[in-house]
């Protein structure tokens, strides 16, 4: 019955998208208004249908409904109720399903909020808003059926997949990506929009900058959630592997914040146009390749979910929306050449320019590393793999360029920057930078990767520092203001610029805690006897007691840890496990994760022998992971005080609004 | 502008093509490759020799299965619907060539209880199940998850492994690559 209705609500959905993209183009044509308002309505009926079958799954998997094949699939009698709800998107079926509420729940989002604004461009934007999300309904539709059911029904489930059970983060993680990913669907659908209606000046982009920061904040998060689960779980010690599904989510990320600042420099100075609609385009592109290849089994077989006929859509999917998307813009290329003449080498332009440059080509550096072994197959049927290390050389130079950027970029003037203008502005910058470098060496520091980001770290933060108590001084003087009043106001009143800077400090910090966590950690691999110890560092670790038994959540699963005792900067006892699913043919590792502000403390259990009762334990010191996950908080709280709404320019909006 | 990208050039539309044909090359190939057929170090190899229980008590080994070609079936009973889809066509393939050929199953991380409870509720079959407690076997043959199989011929040498359930489709082309008609 609940399946049933799942069911019937995806076909409502369906429906309900087809006719919104039809009325949305038939009152584009014609201007009337009681047609767009249908359309609009049809959206919202969308997203109420597939909220009902996404009600519709976590009812039938709370419930362990076995006649569900997604549900016997991925739960089980055991499965504790939180990980049954979050099984949702545990798998393909599941995984569409959420997407597309997400995604409708975005395009709603939008048309309400624009539902009496931009009469011209908003048709359009639902036209392609709801075409994207009839494809994902077809998809349900048609070759993943999230309700298909199965007789006769089996007493038994698969339950989820174990490492998804594994840690509460995957409660937190998936969500993020998600509507980061869909997001990114509304940019391009007034991109799409501006190019049809050739309304390609300002005035889209001054809607998109801000739908275009939600969801790179979302999917900032997102992925920032994923490295830290990844670390937390997988026991491997490290957060980042350039797996192709990391890959999948880092691409569009890098083209959407290369869009971020291309577009900040077609607001203002009218340049930059082609390059702003392209990056729109190769976002929303990129999340529907990542989506395809992580999930059809294109790239990475023993993670492919499935090898339905799921794949041959999304491709077609893909090469259509990029077939339509070039060739509108194709085009329009003649409405959107440069508004002013480009600025000198030396400009603020040349910096956001050069920004793009670099972004793309880590995109492209990023994309090429993740297909090589799909060409490769597909050209000589041979398997082949690129390695981290690959991505690391390729990428690291690349980045470093980026970094420095960050902090001549803002600190140009537009147009042009005089000789004196630049020795003035980072002759200071400059000097504190080598003196970092010198005192690190100084300190023992010798690996070349740290030296160089904590010198360009500190000339970034030098250049952004001398730029606010500049601002806030000449503020503090004109207007007779304190100095922390008048750096408040001049933040509050220039909220894009002092955001901006935010989230540059937040990259800084990454830079600084990846280059330091990646090189300058140490680890100690041992096979103990209960009673022996083992030391790294400050730390010694004595191994007391092998204990397995099942575990008190879900009996099925068996737990096998080694109980340690833990003396040094931080002390206690502690226990990682090893634990084995009924579904898993591998253990599944339980790392201890002891954080501090310097460091932190892995400890994992390789391997253990139940009849000598020794334990294999593996303990790395991680300096500054902790400031990873904080740089990434920064740059998501820098772009959102970007985008907190203003409330002198929301009166003055209200204000037009009731002229 | 000049050149052939220039604003009114009509040779800027074939960046289109140019963009989508390897694209979809890409995709379309990447597509027909089957990412249930891994490709196993173990293939051209003798199989890694296994002995223990099976499930009626009896020993059996690797050895027993000398001088015929053999399937290595790996299962569990949780495995819904993968081994419950399998089953009958196992069912089948003992019917149709039992005589040339040996199939022996292999518990991946089940308790004997779990297993009989399965057939006991899908059908009773005529081969052995090898218990494997400790998942020494899946280990040895890099199984990543029932069901999985792999076909071996009368040599003891891996012929071809297949993971995820068989159909008779599949069967068939694995029993014709150890050299029995259908």
């Amino acid at each position: 019955m609940i399946p049933t209705l799942g069911h019937i609500a995806v076909l409502i959905g369906l429906a309900a998208t087809l006719f919104a993209a039809g009325a949305f183009v038939i009152g584009g044509r014609s201007g009337d208004l009681a047609v767009l308002a249908s359309a609009r309505r049809a959206m919202y009926a969308a997203f109420a249908m597939v909220a009902i079958a996404c009600l519709a799954m976590i009812v039938s998997l709370l419930a362990h409904d076995f006649s569900v094949v997604y549900v016997a699939r991925n739960n089980a009698t055991t499965t504790p109720p939180f990980y049954s709800v979050i099984s949702l998107w545990a798998a393909l079926e599941g995984s569409i399903l959420f997407w597309t509420l997400l995604a409708t729940g975005w395009a709603s989002l939008v048309l309400y909020r624009y539902r009496a604004r931009l009469p011209a461009l908003m048709p359009w934007v639902g036209a392609t808003l709801a075409l994207g999300a009839a494809f994902f309904f077809a998809v349900m539709a048609w070759p993943s059926d999230p309700f298909v059911r199965v007789t006769p029904i089996g007493l038994e489930g698969n339950g989820p997949n174990a490492l998804l059970q594994n840690h509460p983060f995957m409660g937190l993680h998936p969500p993020l990506l998600y509507l980061g990913y869909t997001g990114m669907a509304i940019p391009f659908a007034f991109g799409m929009s501006a190019l049809i209606t050739r309304r390609t000046d300002e005035e889209w982009l001054a809607v998109v900058r801000r739908w275009t920061l939600v969801p790179w904040i979302l999917l900032t998060a997102g992925i920032v959630a994923g490295a830290w689960w990844s670390y937390a779980v997988l026991g491997w010690g490290g957060y980042w592997a350039w797996d192709p599904v990391e890959n999948a989510a880092l691409l569009p990320w890098l083209t959407a914040t290369a869009f971020i600042h291309s577009s900040m420099v077609a607001e203002r100075r009218g340049t930059l146009r082609i390059w702003t609609h392209a990056l729109v385009i190769a976002t929303f592109t990129l999340t529907l390749v990542g989506t395809f290849l992580t999930r059809s089994g294109v790239v990475n077989s023993v993670h492919a979910f499935t090898t339905s006929g799921i794949g041959a859509w999304f491709a077609w999917a893909i090469l259509l929306t990029l077939g339509v998307a070039l060739g509108l813009l194709i085009w329009r290329l003649p409405d959107l050449g440069d508004r002013r003449p480009p600025g000198a080498v030396v400009s603020r332009e040349s910096a956001f320019l050069f920004n793009n440059v670099l972004f793309l080509a880590i995109t492209f550096a990023i994309l090429f590393g993740t297909l090589y072994p799909v060409v490769v197959e597909a050209a000589t049927g041979a398997r082949a793999s690129v390695g981290a290390p690959w991505f690391n050389r390729v990428n690291a130079p690349i980045f470093v360029a980026l970094l420095f950027l960050t902090g001549v970029g803002p600190a140009l003037p537009w147009g042009g920057a005089s000789w004196m203008t630049v020795r003035e502005r980072f002759a200071i910058p400059i000097l504190a930078g080598v003196g970092v470098v010198v005192a690190a060496w100084a300190l023992g520091v010798r690996d070349a990767a740290p030296l160089g980001i904590f010198g360009l770290a500190t000339f970034v933060l030098v250049v952004m520092g001398d730029e606010v108590v500049r601002g806030a001084r000449s503020r503090a003087r004109t207007r007779g203001e304190a100095p922390p009043v008048a750096l408040l106001r001049l933040a509050t009143r220039n909220r894009r610029r002092y955001g901006g800077y935010l989230a540059h400090v937040g990259i800084c910090v990454m830079s600084v805690a990846i280059a330091v966590s990646a090189t300058l950690g140490t680890d100690r691999t041992a096979t103990l006897r209960p009673g022996e110890a083992l030391s790294l560092g400050a730390y010694t670790i004595t191994y007391d007691q092998l204990v397995t038994e099942p575990l008190a959540s879900d009996p099925r699963v068996i737990e096998t840890r080694a109980e340690l005792t833990l003396a040094g900067p931080q002390s206690g006892r502690i226990a990682t496990a090893l634990r084995d699913y009924p579904n898993s043919a591998t253990a599944i590792a339980t790392p201890v994760v002891r954080t501090a502000i310097g460091e932190d403390l892995y400890v994992t259990l390789l391997a253990y022998n139940p009849s000598t009762s020794t334990a294999t334990i593996r303990v790395l010191i991680n300096p500054l992971v902790m400031w990873i996950w904080a740089g990434g908080a920064i740059v998501a709280l820098g772009a959102l005080f970007a985008i907190w709404p203003d409330r002198r320019r929301m009166a003055v909006e209200a204000a037009l609004a009731g002229a | 502008m000049a050149g052939p990208f220039a604003r009114g050039s009509v040779l800027r539309w074939l960046l289109v093509p140019v963009v989508l044909v390897p694209l979809g090359w890409l995709l379309f190939t990447g597509l027909g490759s089957d990412p249930r057929n891994l490709p196993s170090p173990l293939v051209g190899k003798p199989i890694p020799v296994f002995a223990g229980t099976t499930l009626e008590g009896d020993r059996f080994s690797s050895a027993d299965l000398a001088g015929k070609p053999a399937v290595i079936n790996f299962w569990a009973s949780y495995c819904i619907p993968s081994c419950v889809d399998e089953h009958p066509v196992l069912l089948d393939l003992v019917a149709r060539h039992g005589d040339e050929v040996q199939l022996v199953g292999v518990l991946v991380n089940d308790t004997p209880d779990g297993a009989r409870g399965f057939l006991d509720r899908y059908g009773q079959v005529s081969w052995p199940t090898m218990l494997n407690p400790d998942g020494g076997i899946s280990i040895d043959y890099g199984v990543t998850g029932p069901p999985e199989t792999f076909f071996v011929d009368a040599d003891g040498v891996v012929v071809s492994r297949h993971i995820g359930p068989l159909t008779r489709a599949l069967v068939d082309e694995g029993l014709a690559s150890l050299g029995i008609a259908p």
